[in-house]
């Protein structure tokens, strides 16, 4: 690759922490944040959820906004973990407007479409939350709550959404076209998406399991991340460091199905191997592999056959984070880097919760904690209609 | 980072036009009605009936412009599918969460639910031709389109993929239509609203291209200054607008070109094409149909006196969506 892409900023929210602190204690003391559901109003009960812990109403005050403001769930939990992100990089409102920002998400404002679709079609109350139903109106209320950025774009790939926000900006940087570039995603657990997924018989009544034998689903996240990618140049100028440096990405289409993976794992094998060649890295070098691994039993024999096929018997380290956050969809991708990062920083493997039994033929998850100096991860997320996105993290050269 | 040129090899639409072709440069359809639904043609020649049954229109749609913008583009295969939509597949989301608000959680079947996320189309699109190459949907109000062709813009550049099959594609439905104008989002003063779909393929090599892509910028928010500086890279015999009779944005928008361009021709096509979150992917369409044509249709002209049967030798795109997002496409002959 050309020139070095530095991430010199990080943010994140999630059932596991409020910001990067909580979560690191999370991850390395093996505490999910998977449980009954608290704050979405449902009937399904029955499943297991990772929410973030906060209602709307103290997000809003956590963050000084008016109670009577219009918000969005996916647009707060995106304040949050944005406003670290910034802080991090030790970046101030004044400077936004050299800087863009590329937000994934897939539900944007349908927390509260669903809440209030029948006043829509019906009387006019709460017709001041149409306008930011879209997905850009969500990146838009979480980047217009910090100041002015020089433009914003928001993908919507389903899970792999913040993934490849992560591909647009680095693309960006490589272009020329900004020294800097926030990019991630956000995105809140929905009645709709839950409801779509348990139409699909894809959800899991007990904690997930993935890369287990007896894995029957996911369970649902929610959560927001965002990554300060920056150039070297820019770094140094500002006398910033790098916590670690995104030295490949891949992106490529299964091509199979709507919303099941094919059974080789075409699109994720293409999307790793990509990653890596852009890195000209083997694949003996990658130390860990923070996989997709949603618990579903489609998802994790795909997955594992495309890791089989790139690195053959020697397939690192691995494991899914899922069980800790719950699946956070279309947050997944930045989400998932930033715990990649904190590994990288502090020297271990973060383990695959709630595995006892092994796959037939599969790989086994790293499931007991080890410290250990790592250089190179790679983080996958997938999406519906086999959008599926791969990240090369590698700590930075001292 | 490539030198290499980049062509629009192909253009197709389907909207409140014709459609997949150009009568609307001669004979264009004149509406009234604040609202209008696009003239689908025949999917039979793109989708099978069986699978058709269980597509929203925008899934039909796209199939169709995709499909025929490959085709005319003369590439067997594209390296890229990369997709702008405001809306995604509306019509199933609708479907969903009607059933979902008046019928209660139990009892969902996932049919409309599995098509209903933004990157359907994209993926759809994947699916039927086979393609495992990058894909990626955008989904940024009225930057949609053009957010997607940035990202392709850019990968070119840095010489990753030499292809891409660029699509816009929103639909509305009545009900939607009625939901965004109480909320102020469509249905300004004289606007009418479209629905959009329309496939561009842009590819390294010049044989039977419409034109040139020059350049590309998106801005958010900009002053005018940064406007009046970046607005240097992108002079242009005529400035395709996107006026579409919402009074306050139209106004604005007169003004910003005056300062940007001076005194160059402006043009529109939303009061052929109508206003929708991807409506920018027809504004290029449009562009590039003139240029490749070597004239500017009477009817596309802001002020009648600008007229002139000069061939056009560049035409800017100028996206100015609600004076918070903003982009530059500039094409040539």
């Amino acid at each position: 690759m050309t020139k070095p892409i530095l991430i010199t900023g990080t943010g994140v929210v999630s059932a596991i922490g409020l910001d990067k602190n909580e979560t690191l204690d999370a991850l390395l003391n093996n505490r999910s944040g998977v449980g009954p559901l608290v704050y979405l109003k449902t009937d399904h009960k029955e499943f297991p959820v990772g929410e973030v812990k906060l209602s709307d109403a103290e997000m809003r005050k956590r963050l000084n906004i008016n109670d009577n403001a219009i918000t969005t769930r996916t647009a707060l939990m995106g304040m949050i973990a944005l406003d670290e992100a910034l802080k991090d990089a030790k970046l101030t409102s004044d400077m936004l407007p050299k800087i863009g920002f590329i937000s994934g998400t897939t539900v944007g404002g349908m927390d509260m479409s669903e809440q209030y679709y029948l006043d829509y079609i019906g009387e006019s109350t709460h017709k001041e939350y149409i306008a930011v139903h879209d997905c850009g109106s969500c990146s838009e209320m979480t980047a217009n709550h910090f100041g002015k950025f020089a433009f914003i774009t928001t993908l919507s790939t389903a899970c792999s959404s913040a993934a490849n926000a992560i591909i647009l900006g680095a693309n960006m940087i490589r272009c020329g076209e900004a020294d800097i570039v926030v990019v991630g995603g956000s995105e809140c657990i929905t009645k709709f998406h839950l409801n779509g997924f348990n139409a699909l018989m894809i959800l899991d009544t007990k904690p997930c399991r993935p890369f287990d034998a007896t894995r029957a689903g996911l369970n649902l996240g929610e959560g927001a991340a965002y990554l300060v990618l920056e150039t070297e140049e820019s770094a140094k100028r500002r006398g910033v460091k790098a916590q670690a440096i995104l030295s490949g990405y891949g992106n490529a289409c299964d091509a199979f199905h709507q919303t099941a993976s094919s059974p080789d794992g075409e699109g994720a094998y293409r999307a790793m191997k990509e990653a890596l060649q852009l890195a000209d890295i083997q694949p003996d070098k990658v130390d860990y592999i923070n996989a997709h691994g949603t618990g579903t039993p489609n998802n994790d024999v795909s997955e594992s056959q495309a890791m089989i096929r790139l690195f053959g018997k020697n397939v690192p380290p691995m494991s899914s984070t899922k069980p800790f956050t719950g699946h956070t969809t279309s947050a997944s991708g930045s989400i998932e880097a930033v715990f990649c990062i904190l590994a990288l920083q502090h020297g271990f493997l973060p383990v695959n919760l709630n595995f006892s039994q092994p796959m037939e033929d599969g790989i086994v998850p790293v499931h007991q904690s080890v410290k250990k100096e790592l250089k190179h991860i790679l983080c996958n997320a997938f999406g519906f209609g086999g959008n599926d996105s791969s990240l090369l993290l590698s700590k930075p050269e001292l | 980072m490539t030198n290499k040129e980049i062509y629009v090899l192909s253009a197709k639409q389907v909207s409140i036009q014709q459609p997949l072709c150009e009568d609307w440069m001669t004979q264009p359809i004149v509406y009234q009605e604040p609202f209008v639904r696009s003239i689908d043609p025949s999917f039979k020649d793109y989708v099978s009936p069986i699978e058709a049954r269980r597509m929203g229109k925008i899934l039909k749609r796209a199939l169709a412009t995709s499909k025929e913008a490959v085709k005319a583009s003369g590439l067997d295969t594209v390296d890229a599918i990369i997709t702008g939509t405001g809306y995604g597949c509306i019509e199933n989301t609708e479907f969903f969460l009607d059933k979902l608000s008046k019928e209660g959680e139990q009892l969902l079947s996932p049919t409309y639910f599995m098509q209903s996320t933004h990157n359907t189309i994209s993926s759809l699109v994947a699916i039927q031709t086979k393609n495992h190459g990058y894909n990626a949907t955008y989904a940024h109000k009225g930057i949609s389109f053009d957010s997607a062709l940035q990202d392709a813009w850019m990968q070119f550049r840095l010489g990753k993929i030499s292809s891409a099959l660029i699509g816009g594609h929103d639909e509305m439905t009545e009900t939607f239509y009625n939901i965004l104008k109480k909320g102020g989002v469509m249905g300004h003063d004289d606007e009418m609203c479209g629905e959009a779909a329309v496939s561009v393929v842009l590819g390294d090599k010049s044989d039977n291209a419409l034109c040139k892509l020059m350049n590309f910028k998106m801005l958010h928010q900009p002053t005018m200054d940064v406007l009046k500086e970046v607005a240097a890279g992108f002079q242009a015999d005529f400035v395709l607008t996107g006026i579409s009779g919402n009074h306050k944005n139209d106004e604005a928008y007169l003004k910003e070109c005056k300062e940007m361009f001076g005194d160059s021709k402006l043009l529109r096509y939303k009061h052929l094409f109508g206003e929708s979150f991807t409506a920018s992917g027809i504004g290029v369409y449009v562009a590039a149909q003139c240029l490749k044509a070597g004239y500017v249709p009477r009817h596309l002209f802001v002020n009648d006196k600008d007229f002139t049967d000069k061939k056009p030798g560049n035409i800017l795109i100028f996206n100015r969506s609600n004076g918070t997002n903003y982009s530059l496409t500039l094409l040539e002959a």
